[in-house]
This record gives C-alpha cells, sequence and structure tokens, in this order.
C-alpha cells in the first residue's frame, strides 16, 4: 500500500485507485512517416535530419541523409523537392526549405571531408551498367552492404546526366565530382569509356556477376519531324549541354530559340545566355505550365530568356544567314502519362520567328534497340517487375532506361530500390525490413500552438548581371545561422522531439520519462487524450483499449 | 510559445477521482509540485475537495484540512496564525476553492481575509459555475453561457472578482491558465515568495459543465487567453498592472464554438460577446497603459 507521508487520519495516498480502469483508449507512441518523406523520391528520413541539423549535429544528419541519398549537396540544389510541395507547414506559413537545409548538410560534409565508411568486400559481385544517378547510387548502396561492385560506363568520366545534361551554375562541378569521388572511394572496380552494353555483352557481365543493375538512362534525343537535323544551324540539346563551353560557343549563332519547356530547355537557354546569345524558348504549354520547375522559369525569365508559350513549329527554313521557323498557336491538353500531351494548332494564329540556332530540347528515350529480342520493353522503357527486375532474372534495371519519372533524385530512389532488391536476393534468409504501413501525419495532428509563425530562410540568388558573365552557381547557400533557424521551422510530424509535453499535460501523472521516449501507465491512465492533443509534432495517438 | 517546463516532485498523486482530462486535476499537479512540501492545503467543498480527498486516501502529499464553503479563507487564516504560534511561519498556507467558495459563498471571508491581509496563497480554480454540484451558475458564470440554473443563457455578466481583489490592495493578483503551465508555476513560485495575502484565479474550461471534449480543456482554455476572453495578468499591491500575454490575437468565435454552454448563441449573440471582450480588453490596456506612465 502506498502510505501517506503524512501521519494524519487520512493515511493512504490515492496511488491505491487504480483510475485506469475507467478507460476505453490508450496513448500510443508510434514514430508515423510525415508528408515529406512519402513525397521524397529515395524516402529520406526528413524530419529525423532536420532535428539533427537543429540540434546543431551535421555529422549526424549527414549520416541520416546518406541511409538514402549519397548525393546531398548534389540534391540540395538540383532536387525537384516533392518534400516541400508536401510539407504541413505550407498551411501555417511556409513550406520548410528542405533543399537549402539539404544542400547546407551536404555542403559542410564536402568542406569537412566526411566520408562513407567501406566495409570489407565480399566475394558476391554485382555489375552496374552506368555511371548517373541511378548507377551511383545503387553501387553505393551495394557497396554498403559490402557487396562487390563493377561500374561500367560509356563516357570517360561519371555522372551521367548530372555531369553532361546539368549547367555547372547550377550544380558547380566541384560538389559533382567530391559526392561522386566518395563513393568510388568505397571501393568501387571501375571501368570508364567502354562501349556500350548489347545483349551479348549483357549476356557475358550476367555469367560473370551474381547480379547486373542496368541504368544507362535515356541517351537518344527526340527528334521533332518538322526539323533536318542535318542542318548546321540544328544542334541537339544533349550534345549542346555536354560540350565544353569554347564548343557551345562556336556552334551557336546570335539568336537561339529553344524548342521545349523542360529543364533541359531552360539549362540549354540559360546557358546560351552566359554565352552572350539573344534566347528564345518555343513552348507548347500555356504560361506557367511548362514542365520545368517554376524557380528554373523564373530565374530564366531574369537572365532574359523570352518565352513564346502554348505554341509550335511547323518547318524552319534558312533564310539569308538566318533560319525563319514558321510557327502555329495550339491548344495544350496534358495526358494521364508523365509527359504525355496533345495539341491542336489554331487556325489563322500563324507567325514567324527568327533565329540563327535552333536548339530542340524535347526530351531523350531510352535506347533499348540494342536488346531487341533480349530484354522486354515496356513502351519506351525496359519493362520491369516488383523490385526493379526486368523479363531477365537476376537482371535489375531502373532510372531514366526503365522509368518515365525523369528527375535525378528519382533515379537515384531507383537506384537505391534496385540495390536494396538485389541485396536482398542475393542474402539468403536477410528478411526486408517490413514498410511502416502507418498513414501519413496530417496537418490537423500537428499542435501549431507550439510552432511561432516564422518565414522562410530564403537562398539568395547572385546579381543577375554576375550570373550572365560565367557559369558559376547561381544560388548563394544558407549560412550556419539560418540553416538552424530554418531547421526549427520544421514541425517534425510524426517524429518525436521529446519535448516533454505529454509528460506535462498529463493530469494524472501516467506518463514516464524514459531516456529516450516515453512509456505511459495502464494503471492510471483514464485516456484522456490530452498528451495526444498537446503533442506538437503528432506523433502520439489514441488506440481502443479493450483490456479491462 | 515556449515549450512547457515545470518541476513535478510527486506533490500530487495518481488515482484522483478528477474526470479524465480535468483541467483542475491538471493545474492542481503544477500548483503542488511548485509551491512545495513545507505546505498545508485548506479546502472548500468543491471539485479539489473530492480530487484531493477520498478517506482514507489522498492524492496530495501535503496535509489537508477540509472547511465549510463560506469559510475557507477565514480557516486558512486560523491555520497560518496557529503555525506562527508553533514558531513555523514559514509554512506555506494553500487555500483552494472553486468560483462558487469564492465569488460567491466565501467571499465574505476572502474578503475579510484580505482586508486583513491574512498571509496565504489563495487559489481559486474558477470554472465559472457549480460544476461539481450538477452545473449550476455562479456569480463567476459569464454573460450568455448556459448552466442548469440559466438554460437560455446567463442574462448578467461575470463579476469581475480580480477588480474586488484589487480594490483590496493586497499585494498579488494573478490570473493563470492550464494552457499556459510554466507561467502558472511561475506564478505560484512569485505569490510563495511574497507576504501577504495572494490570489491566483485560474480559469478551468469544465469539461461536462462547458461540453469540452474530453482532450480539449487545455486547447479550449488556450483559446480563451489568445482571444482575450480571459486575460493573463499580474496585479501588483492592487494598482500595478501587467499582461503576462500581451496581445489578443483571435476572435473569440473558435473560443466560443469549442464549448456546448455556447452552442444557442445567435450571430448577434456572439458579435456582442466580442465587443465585452474588446471592451474588457481596452479597459485593461488603460490600466496596465497607466502604471507604464507612473
Amino acid at each position: 500500500m502506498n502510505k501517506h507521508p503524512s501521519p494524519l487520519w487520512t493515511h493512504l495516498t490515492s496511488e491505491n485507485r487504480m483510475t485506469g480502469t475507467w478507460r476505453s483508449a490508450l496513448p500510443n507512441y508510434q514514430n508515423q512517416p510525415s508528408p515529406c518523406l512519402g513525397a521524397c523520391p529515395v524516402h529520406g528520413h526528413i524530419a529525423e535530419w532536420i532535428k539533427q541539423v537543429k540540434d546543431g549535429d551535421v555529422y549526424g544528419a549527414w549520416v541520416t541523409l546518406t541511409e538514402n541519398n549519397p548525393f546531398p549537396a548534389i540534391a540540395g540544389r538540383i532536387c525537384h523537392h516533392p518534400c516541400e510541395s508536401a510539407c504541413n507547414r505550407q498551411h501555417m506559413d511556409e513550406t520548410v526549405g528542405i533543399c537549402s537545409l539539404e544542400r547546407f548538410v551536404g555542403d559542410t560534409a564536402l568542406a569537412e571531408g566526411w566520408q562513407f565508411s567501406a566495409p570489407p568486400t565480399q566475394e558476391t559481385s554485382v555489375a552496374v551498367i552506368g555511371g548517373g544517378p541511378a548507377g551511383l547510387s545503387a553501387a553505393y548502396q551495394l557497396r554498403r552492404r559490402g557487396f562487390r561492385v563493377a561500374l561500367y560506363e560509356t563516357k570517360d568520366e561519371l555522372g551521367g546526366l548530372m555531369r553532361f545534361g546539368i549547367p555547372a551554375y547550377r550544380l558547380a562541378r566541384s560538389v559533382l565530382d567530391g559526392e561522386i569521388n566518395r563513393i568510388t572511394a568505397m571501393g568501387v572496380d571501375l571501368h570508364l569509356g567502354v562501349p556500350a552494353v548489347d545483349g551479348a555483352a549483357l549476356e557475358t557481365l550476367q555469367n560473370s556477376h551474381d547480379a547486373v543493375f542496368l541504368a544507362t538512362g535515356a541517351s537518344l534525343p527526340k527528334r521533332l519531324p518538322a526539323l533536318d537535323y542535318a542542318n548546321p544551324w540544328v544542334v541537339d540539346s544533349a550534345d549542346f549541354l555536354a560540350a565544353p563551353v569554347s564548343e557551345q560557343t562556336d556552334r551557336t549563332g546570335a539568336r537561339v530559340i529553344v524548342i521545349g519547356g523542360g529543364s533541359a530547355a531552360m539549362d540549354v537557354a540559360r546557358s546560351a545566355r552566359r554565352l552572350g546569345r539573344s534566347v528564345t524558348v518555343l513552348a507548347l504549354e500555356p504560361e506557367g505550365r511548362l514542365p520545368a520547375q517554376r524557380i528554373e522559369v523564373e530565374e530564366a525569365v531574369e537572365e532574359g530568356v523570352n518565352f513564346v508559350h502554348g505554341a509550335m513549329m511547323k518547318s524552319a527554313e534558312a533564310l539569308g544567314s538566318g533560319v525563319v521557323l514558321n510557327c502555329v498557336r495550339v491548344d495544350f491538353e496534358p495526358g494521364d502519362a508523365p509527359g504525355a500531351f496533345s495539341v491542336e494548332p489554331l487556325d489563322g494564329s500563324d507567325f514567324e520567328l527568327m533565329a540563327d540556332t535552333i536548339i530542340p530540347a524535347i526530351g531523350q528515350d531510352a535506347d533499348l534497340a540494342r536488346w531487341s529480342g533480349v530484354l522486354d520493353a515496356k513502351g519506351p522503357v525496359v519493362a520491369t517487375g516488383r523490385d526493379w527486375q526486368t523479363s531477365k532474372p537476376g537482371l535489375y534495371a531502373g532510372g531514366d532506361v526503365a522509368s518515365m519519372n525523369r528527375f535525378v533524385t528519382q533515379a537515384v530512389g531507383m537506384g537505391k530500390e534496385a540495390a536494396t532488391a538485389i541485396a536482398a536476393a542475393l542474402t539468403p534468409g536477410d528478411a526486408r525490413p517490413p514498410a511502416n504501413g502507418a498513414a501519413q501525419v496530417a496537418y490537423d495532428r500537428i499542435n501549431i500552438a507550439y510552432h511561432d509563425t516564422h518565414g522562410r530562410n530564403r537562398q539568395r540568388n547572385t546579381e543577375i548581371e554576375a550570373r550572365l558573365a560565367t557559369f558559376d552557381e547561381v544560388q548563394q547557400p544558407l549560412g550556419p545561422n539560418e540553416a538552424r533557424s530554418e531547421a526549427a521551422r520544421c514541425f517534425s510530424c510524426g517524429t518525436c522531439i521529446y519535448c516533454d509535453n505529454c509528460y506535462f499535460y498529463c493530469p494524472d501523472m501516467a506518463i514516464t520519462k524514459l531516456e529516450n521516449g516515453y512509456v505511459v501507465n495502464s494503471d492510471y491512465c483514464k485516456g484522456c487524450g490530452l498528451c495526444v492533443a498537446e503533442c506538437p509534432t503528432g506523433s502520439i495517438h489514441m488506440r481502443e483499449d479493450t483490456s479491462s | 510559445m515556449e515549450m512547457t517546463k515545470y518541476r513535478d516532485n510527486g506533490q500530487f498523486c495518481s488515482g484522483h477521482v478528477a474526470c479524465a482530462g480535468c483541467a483542475e486535476a491538471l493545474s492542481m499537479r503544477v500548483i503542488l509540485n511548485a509551491v512545495g512540501e513545507d505546505t498545508v492545503g485548506v479546502v472548500a467543498p468543491s471539485c479539489t475537495a473530492v480530487i484531493l480527498g477520498g478517506h482514507p486516501m489522498s492524492s496530495a502529499k501535503i496535509p489537508v484540512l477540509h472547511g465549510t464553503l463560506e469559510s475557507a479563507a477565514a480557516s486558512a487564516s486560523g491555520v497560518k496564525r496557529a503555525l506562527k504560534a508553533q514558531g513555523r511561519d514559514d509554512t506555506t498556507v494553500l487555500c483552494l476553492a472553486g468560483d462558487g467558495g469564492t465569488y460567491d459563498i466565501g467571499l465574505q471571508a476572502l474578503s475579510s481575509a484580505a482586508e486583513r491581509n491574512e498571509d496565504i496563497l489563495y487559489v481559486c480554480f474558477d470554472n465559472e459555475g457549480y460544476m461539481n454540484t450538477g452545473g449550476q451558475k455562479s456569480s463567476s458564470t459569464p454573460h450568455m453561457a448556459t448552466t442548469g440554473s440559466t438554460p437560455l443563457g446567463k442574462a448578467t455578466h461575470k463579476k469581475n472578482l480580480i477588480e474586488i481583489l484589487a480594490a483590496h490592495r493586497i499585494p498579488y493578483i494573478a490570473t493563470a491558465s492550464p494552457s499556459h503551465l510554466s507561467d502558472l508555476a511561475a506564478k505560484v513560485e512569485k505569490a510563495k515568495s511574497i507576504r501577504g495575502t495572494k490570489v491566483i484565479i485560474v480559469l478551468i474550461p469544465c469539461l461536462p459543465g462547458w461540453g469540452v471534449a474530453d482532450n480539449a480543456a487545455v486547447k479550449t482554455a488556450r483559446l480563451a487567453v489568445e482571444a482575450g476572453a480571459f486575460p493573463l495578468l499580474e496585479i501588483e499591491d492592487g494598482v500595478h498592472y501587467s499582461l503576462t500575454v500581451a496581445e489578443k490575437t483571435r476572435p473569440i468565435d473558435a473560443y466560443l464554438a469549442e464549448q456546448k454552454r455556447y452552442r444557442r448563441l445567435s450571430d448577434e449573440d456572439r458579435a456582442a460577446l466580442q465587443s465585452e471582450v474588446d471592451d474588457a480588453w481596452s479597459r485593461l490596456l488603460a490600466r496596465a497603459g497607466k502604471d507604464l506612465n507612473a
């Protein structure tokens, strides 16, 4: 019996009364997925690493981040950040600048020279074909698990689209090299400048390795039927972006017309502006609906790129020293699948544009012809089933060659998923952890009384004039204090921050603090739910209790 | 808003019989721990008496004297004087009563104790009615709130006890809310350090009495503070006013909507209540401002 300390008539404490019997529901601590995690192509534990940034543990944040993505400095610059679009904070003031925080962590890691630990190499060996984001991500995940990795790349340098498709003003080459070198330093058997892998070579690689991951990207430019690519005034966008600046200068005239509205079109247009060219983008989509990220379009406009929206080129012909493009306005209808659309030319809306160079940037296709009869295709990509396995057992595929989801971080995510599947297949008895099937934490689960309104800490851009003079990076990073302040804006949806609110708000003293968490005393908890209501992160919920 | 923090030394025990989610039990937890072990409690008949008592058990670790409804402050004065006679002048006497025992039935005793400036810490758990006896109106019940005895809404205003107490020129008066627990603990600690009569009025949204959800007492109290319907303040020596939460950040609507006792209100009623809150708030600002200019 709990004796009362005071030697009076009343001699027991109320702890002898088990008020837990009143209860019909019990609080349950369960870290639930945040909306950002659900939206993240690499399924990164965003709330967790942002809390580490907030607490000043940048190394810890980097370790958490790189569990899923070996490229935080790269993704922090170029990711299309669907996490931010999903962020619950937008319902209060503005989304958390997750991308800028990721860059802060990635840049800190590069500056500090943090390296990945490389476990000893096992005998089991995996061939990765393609050194772009998907291939490198897979190689990294496989090496982390101790597999031997052989990486085959047709180019002389690694990086794929990140190096040959994204200009340096968006992604500094030192950053790209730094994050790639950190992966190869884990001990990857590199084969650079090899011939493209055809069906026969695929067979050979499968025989000499325990598994093969195919991530050759989408290297074939889509072609405009109305344009004769043999003309000297037509330059393919992929060739243009891959070329050194001197060659870009040689191949373009004073007036450049870029055809397309995606990221590649913006990259071409803004690169051409840096060469001093006058640039017009001709896009099928109406204004505000370009497939490129909104920020890319805004920055292109700032840099003096002209836009002709909702129109297409019908034909182009040389005229004097230049080219005339015969164009027409169109009605644009997006389709269901990514990249699908239909257009209807509008009668009597013809117009002309004058140029010296035309650079079509309307997308790339995977080159599937080399594996015809060997690999099944599904539309324009290699067919893959669950876990990214192709029609050939032991052969996996991911990235642009296997999917129409064409953002860099989506490729990184596919590389991770395929590597996880390969590892599971090659390690008998290695059960994969079950997916967290819990529902995402919605905004109404966050008690915003504990979150003060605070606008976003924005990254600054270099002055426009300075931007156009070089290919130096446009976006300037957050400083350490800004990063801490931005990290503090995170609601930490579904991830406990150990604030003790649940403990402090219990009227029944039924919650005990532990070293790293809390426990509910079911003898006394009456099931009121105050702890859940006052939780600032939505990481507790009430669960029906039928035990008593 | 700052995160919550206060000391809990186990002065209030689990197993008490307050309703699930009761903000009074929550506030009592903070107060009993802030006031410390060297305390004697004096309790008027009220929810507090039920929560603390239940012979042969007590949920408080301190000794508690259960008095009568009209005499809580007088009983506390007597206990304090007896302790002083025993040479235990440092022992705090904590008087706990509801709004019925404070605004109505115990007002004479409280007024007399305050006039004599008895060295007691008096806490009123203000749930704006006789909620323990089935929910009748008290003089603390606000305008238009329905209770068992005001089924169409109370026709008159809530008694302004704060002004009454200020008129006694006692050293310390404060209001507090279960939505601001660190502030409640700080006010108790401050009051404990002052000699003379100290009164703290804590707003207690009563779950059954106000028609508030089991998990929403704290939220309701927070809305009251944010709407300025229950301003958090301190008054020293009856004249020096200071606002703990200096801004009114939302209209009264969300506060009213959280409670079934206001569900009969028309739009005009709500507008009338809003203008009452606005008027009271400007008067309060004027008092706090006057002090700044003094």
